[in-house]
């Protein structure tokens, strides 16, 4: 399993400063004659927190699904870790290294909290390390030590959130994409699991997030992409941008 | 006591048998939500593979081909391994490009892939039973209980294979890693594959295992009862596709559960009721449709599977197949749907060839033929309405047909002729109340079947519809008194008008011409009204139409009893042109012919179940010229398999998809214009 390391570098002050450990050009998706995502260019550097925002029906959901293999592609490329997995399935990404928390978590309700973490670990060989893992997992996320036998479906939305990410971690992923990981969570609960985000970078994870609450993740993120109607209208580092023109996007204005 | 104690061994041989069969059904209804019917013939082959193996030589293809005569437990190996690759190529083949479609149509394809296998299992070992060879175990002395019950050796072996064998699956699924992939790929297949689960190859392991599950119940089925035969997997398929329902489809216990409280019953039933052994068929689907009445979903299901999904049961198009394949279905739809928007005009003209074809063709034979592709165009017009105008797969439709033949055939040869000596010529006008009368009692027959079914949707619904069928064809069979069983009925008069005979095929093939111009005109007024228009938003989509105030329940009901209407109504001419039926005339497989009528002419079309009917019947008789097909007859059945197939795959929307009346009719665009 390829590890890279932490990369320490100050947050959103250098442009562009090693090779994408995703790029994706001209990504389009089609759902039958309607164009959902049009000609998405992104790049997510190595290390760091990069955020797609924008309003309902922007298309955001739709790159993720694609960017995971869910979707097939009308147009475009996708190259992870230097190499081109456009075409690869979806299981197949995951060992490469991808991991996909997907939106209202889906966590597999009948099954117990530690077979869910298993299943996230399906794509490695190591099967021997899996158990060092999930107990990591649990200091990251101590409640689900305590839920480690009890059925998924039994926790609370925000302890499927964090199932949902730890299965994801569990593959070891070198890219971690989540898609609005606090949905319809109490707000206590939305600062816990925006904090978890900063967390996984600091152990060495790059995240793709998806997020409604904009400015929070603005806030937290190296990297922000806006998306409008299945393009990229507008993208900035997260310190530099602007929150007016944001808010003005999320309105349908042309800022 | 000993009675009993004999009786429960023998179910509990039935029931292992059974319940190896079902757990094939659940594992696989469990992963993927598809009820493959074709387990029934996978079942089959196991018993001909495994017999084949066994012996030192069988005849295919009408050829004597040498065989290695491997003893039971090595042959029983490589049939559930070859049937289990069969599994797999059949579910990459026919099911996986249908992952996504509507739900009708993997029922559909997994109704032909049936038929498919059923029919090449007779070209490759032929018609007759091929009798499976003594192993050693079985000449063994029968061990006794109690001093009173006798078990041989192998059913001894048949229960203990079973029970290790379902052990060992559960053990599987609950442990390994492979196991833990399918609950998950179950649960939600789209977060398996975004941990990393090949689901795909998931599905495929699943297939493979019920398959080899299916091939080990229907091995052991033919040592238990010495033969192997082309349509030996149908009943056993069908009860055990029962007992995985009655024990809650997708659990595995519960599958175990149903096949042996099946297999007890039918034993118990067969020894203990008044002629027990005729009606034991009929005990396990009645057990059914109280139990889906009941409690549908199972006794230890989870309710959710009783769900219909959301969206259209047809809708939906197909990304799969070589483009120019799509093209030409592309273009056949185009061309039906200009052809149903000219409406009236269009069916007229049909009606005016029909009559000038009539008229001139010179041959009785062919006139018979055409006489049959009309009464068969109409019962598939009155299956189209229940399946393609309202979106509920029936599969208990011949009831209806066989209610309205067996009206009149009684009435006539067994009341009016037989016990009261009265000339049919002097009644002849009974036929023509009796036409609306067998269209009454099957609508109430349908009413009556189709209110416990209204909490019952997709593939439940198909189950249930199919245990009333098969219940009607054995009260058929062995109510000897009124039905005279499977003699059946002979000497039904052909259809007379004041006195003049209509027996002549150019009469009957008008007499029925025009009560298919009767039944099309009815169906169109029926379905363009706002009785119509509230099937097709429930075939679209039940739950919004229920969300949008359409009282659903009652507009299913009129829809079972308008189809019911039409099956009566022609089973009535059925009898008279006929002149004999018997219960054979109404099999589930008449069923399903009739259905792939419907989705080869187009599901949801007036004119479809008649192009279906043309299309089949015609090359039905076409195809006896070619010697191949003299030889072996059945294949004209795998064929119409096939074409379904393929029709499926590549477009399981259905043929006319645009010709098919929608929300928004083209008659009424028309009407606006004008």
């Amino acid at each position: 399993m390829t590890h890279s390391g932490p990369i320490i570098h100050p947050t959103g002050l250098i442009e562009r400063p090693v090779e994408p450990l995703l790029k994706v050009s001209g990504l389009s998706v089609s759902y039958g004659r309607i164009r959902a995502v049009d000609a998405v260019d992104l790049a997510v550097e190595p290390g760091r927190i990069v955020s797609l925002v924008g309003s309902n029906g922007a298309g955001k959901t739709t790159t993720l699904m694609a960017l995971s293999g869910l979707l097939p592609l009308a147009a475009g490329r996708i190259v992870f870790a230097g190499e081109d997995i456009t075409g690869l399935a979806p299981e197949l990404r995951v060992s490469h290294g991808i991991a996909h928390v997907p939106e209202r978590r889906r966590v597999f309700a009948g099954m117990s909290v530690r077979e869910n973490l298993a299943l996230g670990a399906y794509s490695r060989g190591d099967a021997t390390e899996i158990a060092g893992d999930i107990e990591r997992l649990t200091q990251l996320f101590p409640i689900l030590g305590k839920r480690m036998h009890q059925a998924a479906g039994t926790l609370s939305g925000g302890e499927q959130q964090m199932l949902a990410i730890a299965r994801g971690l569990m593959s070891r992923p070198q890219l971690l994409i989540m898609d609005e990981p606090t949905m319809g969570l109490a707000p206590q609960m939305i600062d816990l699991i925006l904090d978890t985000v900063l967390e996984i970078r600091k152990l060495g994870t790059t995240v793709l997030l998806v997020e409604q609450n904009a400015i929070e993740a603005m806030r937290l993120s190296d990297h922000v992409y806006i998306m409008r109607l299945g393009r990229i209208v507008h993208e900035d580092s997260g310190a530099n941008i602007d929150t007016e023109r944001v808010k003005a996007f999320y309105m349908g204005v042309d800022a | 006591m000993d009675y009993f104690g004999q009786l429960l061994a023998n179910g509990l041989v039935l029931g292992a048998i059974y319940a190896l069969t079902a757990v094939a059904f659940t594992l696989v209804y469990g992963v993927v939500r598809l009820v493959n019917f074709a387990f029934g013939e996978l079942f089959m082959l196991g018993a001909f593979l495994t017999t084949s193996l066994m012996l030192p030589e069988v005849r295919l293809f009408g050829t004597v081909v040498p065989m290695p005569g491997f003893p039971l437990p090595i042959a029983a190996l490589g049939a559930i391994v070859i049937t289990g690759v069969i599994g797999v190529v059949v579910d990459r083949i026919a099911y996986r490009p249908l992952r996504n479609a509507p739900r009708l149509a993997p029922l559909i394809t997994s109704i032909a892939v049936s038929v498919v296998l059923q029919s090449l299992a007779q070209t490759a070992w032929g018609a007759e039973e091929l009798r499976f060879p003594q192993f050693y175990l079985a000449t063994l002395p029968p061990v006794v209980l109690f001093d009173s019950i006798y078990l041989s050796v192998m059913d001894l072996v048949v229960m203990a294979t079973a029970i290790v064998a379902m052990l060992g699956l559960s053990l599987f699924i609950a442990r390994s890693s492979l196991g833990r992939a399918m609950r998950a790929s179950a649960e939600d297949q789209t977060a398996a594959m975004l941990v990393g689960i090949p689901v795909n190859r998931v599905v495929a392991a699943a297939f493979a295992i019920g398959s080899g599950f299916a091939a080990l119940a229907g091995l052991l089925y033919a040592q238990t009862y010495g033969f192997a035969h082309s349509s030996m997997g149908f009943l056993p398929g069908l009860k055990a596709l029962t007992a995985a329902v009655l024990g809650g489809i997708g659990s595995i216990p519960g599958a175990a559960l149903g096949g042996l409280i099946l297999g007890l019953v039918e034993a118990l039933g067969a020894g203990y009721l008044p002629n027990g052994t005729a009606w034991k068929d009929a005990i396990s689907f009645v057990l059914l449709v109280g139990l889906l009445y009941l409690r549908p979903q199972g006794l230890l299901g989870r309710p959710e599977l009783n769900s219909a999904g959301r969206g259209s049961l047809l809708g939906g198009a197909s990304e799969a197949g070589a483009f120019w394949l799509r093209a030409v279905f592309a273009r056949v739809d185009a061309l039906l749907a200009r052809f149903a928007a000219a409406g009236a005009p269009a069916a007229l003209g049909l009606l005016a060839i029909a009559i000038v074809v009539g008229t001139l063709v010179p041959s009785d034979y062919w006139l018979r033929i055409l006489t049959m592709v009309v009464i068969y165009g109409m019962l598939a017009s009155g299956l189209n309405v229940i399946v393609g105008f309202a979106g509920l797969l029936d599969l208990g439709f011949v009831a209806f047909w066989a209610v309205g033949s067996y009206l009149t055939s009684i009435l006539f040869v067994l009341v009016l002729k037989e016990s009261y000596g009265v000339a049919p010529q002097e009644v002849w006008w009974l036929l023509y109340l009796n036409l609306p009368l067998g269209g009454l009692l099957a609508a109430g027959l349908a009413v009556l079947l189709g209110t416990p079914t209204l909490r019952l949707r997709g593939d439940y619904l198909a189950i249930m519809t199919l245990g009333f069928g098969e219940i009607v064809r054995v009260v058929a069979i062995n109510w000897m008194d009124l039905t005279r069983g499977p003699m059946g009925i002979r000497g039904i008069p052909a259809p007379n008008l004041f006195g003049i005979s209509l027996g002549s095929p150019r009469a009957q093939f008008f007499f029925a011409l025009a009560l298919a111009a009767v039944v099309v005109f009815a169906v169109a007024r029926l379905v363009r009204s706002y009785v119509g228009r509230a099937w097709v938003a429930i075939r679209e989509d039940e739950e919004a139409a229920e969300a949008m105030g359409v009282p659903t329940a009652r507009y299913k009901l009129y829809a079972y009893a308008a189809s019911g209407f039409v099956g009566g109504f022609v089973g009535v001419f059925y009898a008279h042109s006929q002149q004999y039926i018997s219960p054979l005339n109404f099999s589930l497989f008449e069923n399903i012919l009739l259905l792939m009528l419907v989705v080869l002419g187009g599901l949801g079309t007036f004119i479809g179940p008649f192009v279906g009917a043309l299309i089949w019947i015609v090359f039905l008789q076409l195809a006896l010229d070619l010697p191949f097909v003299q030889a072996y007859p059945e294949t004209r059945f795998a064929l119409l398999g096939v074409v379904l197939i393929v029709l499926m795959v590549f477009r399981p929307q259905g043929l006319a998809a645009s010709a098919r009346v929608g929300l928004t009719m083209p008659g009424a665009r028309a009407k606006e214009a004008a």
